[in-house]
């Protein structure tokens, strides 16, 4: 059996053209199934090797396939023999004698080829798997994609895959992602992307048919506890408190409204933006019971469209392409690739008993010297180090000498923070991408919830600080600080009960 | 003095009462306010929190609380308010002081808008200098504008002139001097309150102070000036230097804090033609009771004796004749145009006594040389002799000429300008010359 497959393939390669065909076939299927147990295996796990194994090597295999028959109507011309006369030639009398089904040849050719068939379909779904996995998206493309993958990987979503957000089910999706994707390795080849990759991102799929398959409004209801832990910047970073019981309902009709409200079943808000990046608003609009729409206008923004800030998506003529209906990620833009701010990110670790606040001034030099300026990340490594190090060494010498084991942990995990959150490459720096969650910095619910936007009848849109949520404490030595009973001689006594009414009245709704 | 303590002691009590008496509601709004407004505004807040209000449980809403009928109050957040917090405002507690300003010339610094400063601003300018420029310092009227989120028009928004004339009726901001939000008395007390307007070439008061041995012993020794201090008498709480407020407003052993700025001042070196004023006798002995907490009597006495002397120097030898020759120039038209200040003689005039004239009388009154004559009274004399008088004679007018003529030639402290210098230096030796100046010098004020 075996050698009369030989003997086909010897008979086949009937000149150098088709043995090239035959030998890239075999070879690259050879190749395929080595690459694909080691894949299986995990002894190889790099993107590039999935590249080359599902797209390089099927690619050769149909190269391969197609030199045969090449190579064979190329002999058919150099002999000027006709094909019948070459099968002839080539085969014995037994392998090309008509049978029922046709000959041997026939047959042998009909069974090869379905094999090959059953190969591409196995090689190319293998292939289409391979690119929906998170790996592929992350590390395939890695200098545009690796800021991304690095945050990702450490997100409350580091189990969802890319695709699952980022590209919709179906044939069509698919069909678009893998244009979109040709199109991103143009820009990459031709080194034409911009840095850092613009957002909002404007082709993401619709957040309430992809946020939504886990997290239906329904589910948001009562109050969530936050604690957010800062650190001061005196000699022992001390830790202050800010506890917010956010009020997170979607408000169904009849029932105690929070945050959600922007999403529930019943209520629409849409919006123009007055820039590119969603920070200031043009208008609001919130539907009416009615069906109408109120609209709050920015009256900062010159409505003549005179101003710089009313440029672009606010002018007059694309108004209708650029208005928003909230969704998730007009509020949760950063639910995955979140890049942290330089205190924030000093504080939680500090929390998290990554760096040791034992450190004398360890808050203020950690921020200090992730902030600095460096030019590329080996800079920065050194940069951190030497500032950290420096310090101690020259203010407290005697920490120096006898904790060097937490000044060196220190000195890594801020190598680490910098490393995750800042990418020279992508241009990626402190405060590229913010988040708009909570208002810090006056972004965030602020864009909307500004009293610069007014309705015809004069009415805002409410600020009021407990409308979201109820404050436990507010940058406070605990973090239930104004659950305890008010101290009368404190300034801000009045303040510490009406914030402790509003919790306990809420609570009790 | 203990007394009066005591009677604080007891007004703050009952004043602490009243609003821990008053509605839930209130207090309610007391405690919200600071909720958003320490997130929003934070150096507002800060500055509050770290002041004597937030000592004593005083909140934003015990001042910009408001009452529905108000002209200025508008609902914000649940809460009837208003952005305006008056002199009639910051009465409810500090009645003594709010009374005082009332009756101060600080008070009428908004009438502005109908003397020739703001003319000249509304026409050599224009209307955004007016506001920007006078009534910064002056103080305008609040317009009340119903559009505005905050009821206030922005054409008289920011407003915190001295003289802010308020919809409630009352006159001034007490945060002109005592800084919003913190209210700090050690703030107010230093001679930076003051010098946001009283400073420049028509009053450089700030200036001369820091000229003279008392503004630049303050600067030497800011540090030692028991500023925070509650009573804060001359010469018994602090001794190292006065400031503006030591000398116009503060306490000394004898006289109790006033607002009313007036109080301590004899003369008006504002206007053209210096004048005393109501009871100027009585309020020259206030200002030397506070010179004397430090001052032997005979060297106040010896300083006003010179000072007046420079006032009566100014009036009579320059300000009374300019005066006299504009008049005469206009009561008999012979200006080319008829607008105020359309002619380059009425500029001068202007600068003779609105600048220098009264870069001089200020100079001598707070001691400080460099403006008494060389910014002073030095370019007085320049700009009478060498740019008023000629821009008169060029009018060719017979009258007015012979009128010159006769005052140069006739009075002795004019007629030196036709004289030789060798006479003139000798009788500056012999004291002829001072001679001439005796009937200025007097040992009194009427």
């Amino acid at each position: 059996m075996l050698d009369r497959y030989f003997r086909f393939v010897r008979a086949v390669s009937i000149n150098r053209i088709g043995l090239l065909g035959v030998a890239l076939t075999t070879a690259s299927f050879i190749t395929f199934l080595l690459l694909e147990l080691a894949r299986l295996l995990g002894v190889v796990t790099q993107a590039y090797v999935g590249l080359i194994s599902y797209m390089a090597f099927p690619a050769i295999f149909i190269l391969g396939l197609l030199l045969i028959p090449i190579g064979w109507k190329r002999a058919q011309q150099q002999t000027g023999l006709s094909g019948q006369d070459l099968l002839d030639a080539k085969f014995g009398e037994d392998d090309t004698r008509k049978g029922f089904f046709g000959s041997r040849v026939v047959l042998s050719i009909g069974a090869m080829t379905l094999m090959n068939l059953l190969i591409l379909v196995v090689a190319t779904s293998r292939m289409l798997h391979f690119m929906e996995e998170p790996n592929f998206c992350g590390t395939a493309c890695h200098t545009v994609m690796n800021p991304e993958w690095v945050t990702y990987q450490e997100s409350p979503h580091a189990r969802v895959a890319c695709v699952d957000c980022h590209v919709g089910e179906g044939v069509e999706a698919l069909i678009d992602s893998k244009l979109s994707g040709l199109r991103q390795i143009m820009a990459v080849v031709s080194n034409s992307y911009e840095r850092p990759i613009p957002t909002p991102v404007h082709n993401l799929r619709p957040a309430r048919e992809t946020c939504e398959r886990c997290h239906w409004p329904d589910k948001f209801y009562g109050q969530r506890l936050k604690t957010i832990a800062h650190f001061a910047e005196d000699e022992k970073s001390t830790p202050e408190y800010t506890t917010l019981a956010l009020k997170i309902d979607s408000g169904r009709r009849g029932e105690v409204s929070g945050i959600h409200w922007h999403v529930a079943e019943d209520n629409e808000v849409r919006y123009l933006a007055a820039n590119e990046t969603r920070t200031k608003m043009a208008w609001v609009e919130v539907r009416q019971a009615d069906g109408s729409y109120k609209r709050y206008t920015n009256r900062r923004i010159a409505a003549s469209g005179d101003s710089a800030e009313a440029s672009g998506p606010a002018t007059a003529g694309h108004e209708a392409d650029a208005v928003r209906t909230l969704d998730c990620i007009d509020c949760h833009n950063r639910a995955t690739h979140i890049y942290e701010e330089a205190d924030d990110a000093v504080d939680h670790r500090i929390e998290r008993g990554l760096l040791d606040r034992s450190l004398p001034f360890l808050r203020r030099e950690a921020v200090a010297a992730i902030s600095g300026s460096y030019s590329s990340r080996e800079q920065a490594e050194a940069g951190i180090k030497s500032h950290i190090e420096n310090f101690y060494r020259r203010n407290h010498p005697d920490v120096a000498r006898t904790e060097s084991p937490k000044i060196d942990q220190a000195v890594a995990v801020l190598q680490d923070t910098y490393q995750r959150n800042i990418h020279p490459q992508m241009r990626i720096e402190w405060g590229t991408y913010r988040s708009h969650l909570g208002h810090k910095g006056g972004g965030g619910c602020f864009r909307c919830h500004d009293p610069a936007l007014q309705a015809e009848d004069g009415s805002t849109i409410s600020a009021d600080c407990t409308l979201c949520h109820s404050i436990l404490a507010q940058d406070s030595p605990a973090a239930f600080a104004y659950l305890g009973e008010a101290d009368s001689t404190s300034r801000d006594f009045r303040m510490h009960e009406y914030l402790k009414a509003e919790f306990l009245s809420y609570s009790r709704k | 003095m203990r007394t009066d303590r005591i009677l604080s002691g007891i007004a703050l009590a009952l004043f602490l009462l009243v609003p821990a008496g008053a509605s839930a509601q209130q207090s309610e709004a007391a405690g919200k306010c600071m909720v958003c407004h320490k997130e929003k505004s934070p150096g507002l807040y800060q500055q509050w929190a770290n002041g004597a209000h937030a000592a004593h449980n005083v909140t934003c809403i015990d001042c910009h609380g408001a009452n529905k009928g108000d002209a200025d109050a508008f609902m914000h957040e649940g809460a009837q308010i208003a952005t305006l917090v008056t002199p009639k405002d910051c009465g409810r507690c500090h009645e003594k002081e709010a009374a005082e300003v009332q009756a101060s010339h600080h008070a009428t610094a908004g009438q502005i808008l109908d003397s020739n400063d703001a003319y000249l601003a509304h026409v050599a300018a224009g209307e955004p200098v007016a506001m920007t420029g006078c009534e910064n310092c002056h103080g305008s009227k609040v317009q009340i504008d119903p559009n505005s989120p905050n009821k206030l028009s922005k054409k008289s928004w920011p407003n915190s002139g001295i003289g802010r004339i308020n919809p409630d009726g009352s006159l001034g901001s007490c945060n002109a001097c005592h800084t919003r939000h913190a209210f700090d008395k050690a703030q107010a007390r230093q001679p930076e309150a003051c010098g946001k307007c009283h400073l420049g070439p028509d009053h450089p008061q700030k200036e001369i102070y820091e000229e003279s041995k008392h503004g630049n012993t303050y600067f030497t020794n800011v540090d030692k000036m028991n500023l925070e201090d509650d009573e804060w008498v001359v010469g018994v709480d602090y001794f190292i230097a006065p400031t503006c407020a030591t000398c116009h407003m503060s306490a000394t052993q004898n006289q109790k804090p006033t607002h009313d700025v007036g109080q301590r001042i004899a003369w008006t070196l504002r206007p053209p033609v210096s004048k005393t004023l109501e009871n100027a006798p009585a309020k020259r002995e206030n200002m030397k009771d506070v010179c004397v907490a430090c001052h032997g009597a005979t060297f106040a006495d010896g300083h006003f004796y010179q000072y007046d002397a420079v006032v009566r120097l100014y009036n009579d030898k320059f300000a009374k004749p300019s005066t006299e020759l504009m008049k005469m120039i206009k009561d008999k038209k012979l200006l080319e145009n008829p607008a105020a200040f359309s002619n380059d003689i009425e500029w001068t005039y202007w600068e003779l006594w609105h600048h220098e004239g009264r870069r001089a009388r200020h100079g001598a009154a707070m001691m400080g040389p460099d403006y008494t004559w060389w910014h002073g009274m030095y370019e007085v004399a320049q700009h009478f002799y060498f740019k008023l008088i000629p821009q008169a004679q060029e009018l060719n007018d017979p009258e007015v000429n012979a009128w010159i003529d006769k005052l140069l030639r006739e009075d002795p402290m004019h007629s030196w300008l036709y004289q030789e210098t060798g006479k003139l230096k000798e009788g500056i030796k012999t004291g002829d010359m001072q001679k001439i100046y005796d009937k200025l010098f007097s040992e009194t004020i009427k």
